[in-house]
């Protein structure tokens, strides 16, 4: 049975339009310190519920050690034992071989490297003058004896630890498989054999087999190197302090401090980022709406009643999708250049006299970047504003024809709502996917002109920025921390947005 | 070839949300038992755990013997129907049906000769090279059917199978699973929400309710004796008129007086009471519409109540009256249209007055606080209902009166 | 009778303001493509110029292309790449939409959750370390297609999003039907739902597939400053660069179109594919 309507409801179906509109407002914002309230509330919770877990799994783990009988005692330090006097050899297998492997690595190399994280007391690179014998004559070589690479210590450090902690949740899991033996053991069912675990691997725990590769893709490929690169953010890991002639070390909070620093002027690393990040804001806003407005406009006007040829129409746009986008982009920031096409046109034929700074103009850049990019992405637009418009149900618009609603009523009152709702989610992450937007912007003006601090263009996104860092400054405790930050900006709009679109919350209404 | 044999099963959900609790039946080999109750009564979850598609929470399910609640689907023996047909739309109608007995790598000839001895039986033998898209639902119905037909399985599970159908056609279906019940040897379990399916197909019937059974039994046991208010209300369209009213005894008589009427209990009914030692009390009196009369205006043990709507139905007349007490108490009344001439008919339009008495043996008794028939039995073994603790589930409604009725 | 047509004025005025906006829009969207193809042709230069219609007509460029520069090795080098792509991120992408949409167990919320969390890091973050990985492995500059198609494969399973919508769209009810009849889940997932998926594969196969032929950022990372590992995006690149582009424009306009016409032909050819996954993938988020 549905809630009962309340009064305030009530009134809010009382007022007319701009009521309405501040009564949602000032909801919003009434609301908003008991959802922080909650949201503290709920990461409390979250702590307590895993402190609870970690206890009670420290319970069970001395309980099935008293509890059970000598097999499962002597599993605790030889892993696998009581799966293989249980009968479920491949399991017992398994489990010791793994530990047999951690062993060996912990003791020969996984401590050394955990011993080093500290990047403190290393082995420096130096040069020495060695003799050699070169076709019998010896000779004073200027020799590079390379010491630690602090850059390799973090990563085998990292991925040490990660080996510790993977240990000890195979530890655990075989403490419980012990437990789980003997009380089916117990109530005379029969264990399960290695054949069956194979044979389960299509079946009941084929999900295992499904996403072994691609989690395991993921994290090597991604999570591991998120995680170094967010310890890279805490070191001065640069040009100066480059492995491995160079080390690096931790530094701290240090170069966030940097970010919060408004020193005097406007060429502050604070400032330069603030810049810039207002623009990618700015950029990822209208490079968004735009192509939506103008791609559900354009197939709005092909899909009228009485327009002929729609699939011609169609077609050319869809042509510009196919092709590569570094092509067209590239060609297109070459024809708009000082020297380019357009500029020698215009001045061979006398309509101006010097080039037109169409890339070297500030705002002129960026307004080109913004409409270059509405011709890449409107017919990539067209194609899923035709598909929802499509499936607008032609009641909605015939009910509303005989209520009186004219065409532009139409559109205000059905498809743009009916548009938002269904495409909420394409636009948060066409969103943030515009922020880190790095084809138009690199393959156009590569962030130019470059008229900030540090490196930075006034058509630079954070994202470029982050990439010139990286590659052409080798920069890259910065690149990290503006790397961390994106992350910080696409989370917080993300956050928000969830909260506030009704459409994004359940995914298994569709099913 | 099997029985079925359900022992305390629970199904709890993730969020504490129990959809069945303390469900215990014995279903004998081949026989049709339907499992029947309102929308979320935790039908079709007690099938889809005899399936091995949800896991059991608590107890135990056997077939033939054997418990499974650890077996997966396929080593169950079991087919099932679904709702939506569920037909593989990439296969052809022949594949379809020759589906499960490929997965078994059953030989081709095999395959062949019972494929199309199904097709046969169902009639679909000149659309085995369609695929499902290009069948109509009814065909469709009859692949899925076919498809469960083909394994020769022990148990042929059926979801709400002619529930997307439309009303003619689900008629058609009703006999033809009639007809072919009698040809396999296979046990029924078959979930509905509609009573009528229930109560035409099933040897015994299921009636549930939030999570447990109210009821089972043959459908003239739940018909004639329905156990509480629920099934009493479920069963039977239009729905059970009920009354809350007194219960008077006199000596070995029992009466009951609504809108200040005195009607007699029969005196089979009046002897259950007796044995029971039942005295006066506060009642809920249940009349059927088909089981109401015309009494004699004036009688003691009749009423006026003055019709409000008038539904012609063909054979009969439904007649939505408003009895004479404060409340407006609604009674509905069919009467059969066939014997009655053009004055008799008109006597009956909205806004007439017509005199309504309540036979003593159609009446059903029901206990106010319990929501019980008076005269039901409780406490066998054979009866899950007596385990159903009244005092927190219903007792806030005493009238069933949003119940979904099929 | 005078309001009719005065309707039936206004539906034409309309449908020809259409018409001509159409028009005008098609132009546009067309030109740079035109002008590109026009200007490979042109042989009397090699720099930008002020005109588009070539004053001498050739195909010295094209000859050029195959015979004096590294193109037709980047031309391989990335139609490798691509191919390799095209059936791996395809596997991974499977497998990935697969468990998450058809399959229930523990942690598939989070995982989720985690994949999400990990969308919002920035690309390339984490370049210098993969740099680093793959450079243990041997695999940039001279090794650098191995390399990227490593790492595009690696981590594809995170673009699982447009396939899940699709597979969402599957009813459940006929992964029961087929366990009820028999089927283990490999078989459910073999025999009935990969096939229903034949349009977001072929979907899935050409995006992974056009993808590396624009991929610029970190190949250039990787192959950095060897010609042999580049891939067509960096080597034309790199002929735009302040000192190549004089000597290299038309060059690259005549690489360009060789890089076009294969791929838009494929691609108009499965274009049917693609549009429903763009949009049944905008509709499913």
């Amino acid at each position: 049975m549905a809630d009962k309507i309340t009064d305030q409801e009530l009134r809010y179906l009382h007022y007319n339009k701009p009521m309405r509109l501040l009564f949602s407002i000032a909801n919003f914002f009434t609301s908003l310190p008991k959802k922080l309230l909650n949201l503290i509330f709920a990461i409390g919770r979250a702590f307590k519920s895993l402190g609870l877990a970690i206890a009670n799994e420290c319970i069970d783990i001395v309980t099935t050690f008293i509890n059970g009988d000598w097999k499962t005692k002597l599993s605790f330090i030889i892993m696998g034992f009581g799966s293989i006097a249980r009968g479920q050899i491949l399991r017992g297998i398994l489990f010791l071989l793994f530990e047999i492997v951690f062993v060996v690595y912990t003791a020969l190399w996984g401590v050394t490297w955990i011993a080093k994280l500290t990047l403190k007391n290393l082995t420096p690179t130096t040069t020495q003058m060695v003799t050699t014998t070169v076709a019998g004559i010896d000779m004073e070589v200027e020799t590079t004896i390379y010491g630690d690479n602090t850059l390799q210590i973090l990563i085998y450090g990292v991925l040490s630890i990660l080996f510790v902690f993977c240990f000890i949740y195979t530890w655990r899991l075989n403490v419980r498989q012990n437990k789980e033996a003997e009380a089916i053991l117990a109530s005379g069912k029969k264990l399960k054999s290695g054949k069956d675990d194979l044979k389960s691997l299509v079946d009941d725990q084929f999900h295992k087999t499904v996403l072994a590769l691609p989690v395991l893709g993921i994290v090597i490929f991604t999570v591991i190197p998120i995680l170094l690169m967010i310890m890279i953010a805490f070191t001065n890991y640069d040009f100066n302090h480059t492995p491995p002639v160079n080390m690096f070390e931790w530094v701290g909070w240090t170069n966030f401090n940097q970010l919060f620093t408004w020193g005097n002027g406007t060429s502050t690393f604070s400032a330069t980022f603030g810049e810039l990040l207002s623009w990618t804001l700015i950029w990822a806003f209208f490079a968004t709406f735009t192509n939506y407005f103008l791609g559900m406009l354009v197939a709005m006007m092909i899909n009228k009643k009485g327009i002929k040829l729609k699939k011609l129409w169609r077609g050319i746009l869809v042509l510009t999708i196919a092709i590569p986008q570094f092509i067209s982009l590239l060609y297109v920031s070459k024809m708009f250049s000082d020297e380019g096409l357009v500029n020698r046109f215009l001045i061979n034929n006398g309509v101006v006299s010097t080039a037109i700074p169409f890339w070297t103009d500030p705002t002129m850049a960026r307004v080109m970047v913004i409409l270059v990019n509405i011709w890449v992405g409107v017919p990539y637009l067209m194609l899923i504003t035709t598909g929802v418009l499509m499936n607008i149900p032609s009641d909605l618009y015939e009910s509303a024809r005989i209520d009186g609603a004219n065409p532009v009523q139409q559109y205000f009152k059905i498809t743009l709502p009916y548009m938002f709702f269904v495409t909420g989610p394409y636009l948060l992450t066409s969103f943030t996917g515009n922020m880190n937007n790095f084809n138009v912007i690199y393959l156009l003006t590569g962030g130019a002109p470059y008229t900030l601090s540090d490196s930075a263009g006034k058509t630079d996104l954070l994202i470029t920025w982050l990439y010139r860092l990286t590659v052409t400054n080798n920069d890259y405790k910065t690149a990290a921390v503006i790397g961390i930050m994106v992350f910080v900006v696409v989370a917080v709009i993300s956050l928000i947005v969830y909260n506030v679109l009704p459409s994004m919350k359940n995914e298994e209404d569709f099913q | 070839m099997a029985t079925v044999k359900l022992t305390n099963v629970k199904k709890v959900y993730d969020k504490n949300v129990v959809a069945v609790q303390d469900f215990n039946l014995d279903i004998a080999d081949q026989e049709f038992v339907v499992f029947v109750g309102p929308s979320g009564c935790g039908k079709s979850t007690t099938l889809r755990m005899i399936a091995g598609l949800e896991d059991i929470s608590e107890g135990t399910v056997e077939i033939d013997g054997v418990v499974v609640n650890d077996l997966e689907p396929r080593d169950r023996d079991i087919a099932m129907v679904f709702q939506n047909y569920a037909l593989y739309p990439h296969l052809t109608v022949f594949e379809n049906i020759a589906f499960p007995l490929r997965l078994k790598k059953v030989n081709n000839d095999v395959v062949y000769e019972k494929v199309t001895q199904v097709a046969d039986i169902l009639d679909i033998t000149d659309y085995l090279m369609r695929k499902p898209r290009a069948l109509s639902g009814g065909q469709r119905q009859r692949v899925a059917i076919g498809r469960a037909m083909v394994r020769d399985a022990k148990v042929l599970l059926m979801d709400e199978p002619l529930s997307n159908l439309d009303a003619k056609l689900r008629n058609q279906m009703r006999a033809e699973i009639i007809l072919l019940r009698k040809r396999i040897n296979s046990t029924f379990i078959y979930v509905t929400h509609d009573q009528t399916e229930a109560m035409t197909l099933g040897d015994r019937i299921v009636i549930m309710k939030d999570g447990f059974i109210q009821q089972v039994g043959t459908p003239e046991e739940v018909f004639d004796m329905p156990v509480n208010l629920f099934v009493a209300g479920f069963i039977g369209a239009p729905q059970m008129n009920f009354y809350k009213t007194e219960l008077v005894r006199e000596g070995d008589d029992y009466y009951v007086t609504p809108f200040g009427t005195k009607m007699k209990v029969s005196d089979k009914k009046a002897e259950g009471l007796r044995e029971r030692g039942v005295e006066s009390q506060s009642i809920v009196l249940g009349v059927r519409p088909e089981h109401i009369t015309q009494g004699t205006p004036g009688a003691e043990d009749s009423f006026t109540a003055t019709i409000v709507v008038n539904e012609m139905m063909g054979s009969e007349f439904h007649l939505h009256t408003k009895c004479p007490d404060e409340d407006e108490s609604e009674c509905i009344v069919r009467i059969p249209t066939l014997k009655l001439d053009h004055e008799q008919r008109a006597a009956l339009a909205a806004g007439n007055e017509i005199n309504i008495a309540f036979g003593g043996e159609a009446m059903h008794l029901f206990d106010p606080a319990t929501e019980r028939n008076l005269l039901a039995d409780y406490g066998s073994s054979e009866e899950p209902a007596g385990e159903y603790d009244y005092s927190d589930v219903s007792s806030e409604e005493p009238y069933p009166e949003d119940i979904i009725n099929g | 009778m005078k309001k009719a047509s005065s309707i039936h004025r206004n539906r034409i005025l309309s449908n020809t303001a259409i018409y001509i906006i159409l028009v005008v829009m098609s132009i546009v969207w067309l030109i740079p493509f035109v002008f590109i193809l026009l200007q490979s042709f042109r042989t009397e230069n090699t720099w930008m110029v002020g005109y588009v219609i070539p004053q001498q007509w050739g195909i010295d460029n094209y000859i050029n292309l195959f015979t004096q520069t590294s193109f037709l090795q980047w031309y391989k080098n990335t139609l490798i790449i691509a191919g390799c792509n095209a059936v791996l991120q395809t596997f991974m992408v499977t497998m990935m939409a697969y468990a998450l949409s058809r399959l229930r167990f523990k942690g598939r919320k989070f995982l989720m959750n985690a994949m999400l969390v990990l969308g919002m890091f920035p690309g390339f973050l984490t370049m210098i370390i993969l740099y680093y990985i793959l450079k243990s492995m041997g695999l940039t500059q001279e090794g650098a297609v191995p390399g990227l198609i490593l790492v595009n494969f690696a981590s594809s399973g995170m673009g699982y999003y447009v396939f899940k919508g699709f597979l969402d769209t599957i009813p459940k009810s006929l992964d029961e039907a087929a366990r009820v009849d028999g089927a283990t889940r490999f078989q459910v997932m073999r025999k009935i739902i990969l096939p229903l998926s034949k349009p977001i594969m072929i979907y899935t196969i050409l995006t992974a597939f056009m993808a590396p032929w624009a991929d610029y950022i970190f190949a250039s990372y990787i192959a950095f400053g060897t010609s042999s590992g580049y891939n067509v995006a960096v080597g034309l690149y790199s002929w735009l660069t302040k000192d190549m582009i004089n000597s290299n424009y038309t060059l690259f306009c005549a690489g360009g179109v060789c890089i076009a016409i294969p791929i838009t032909i494929l691609f108009m050819c499965l274009q049917k594919y693609y549009v429903e996954g763009v949009t049944g993938g905008a509709v499913k988020g």
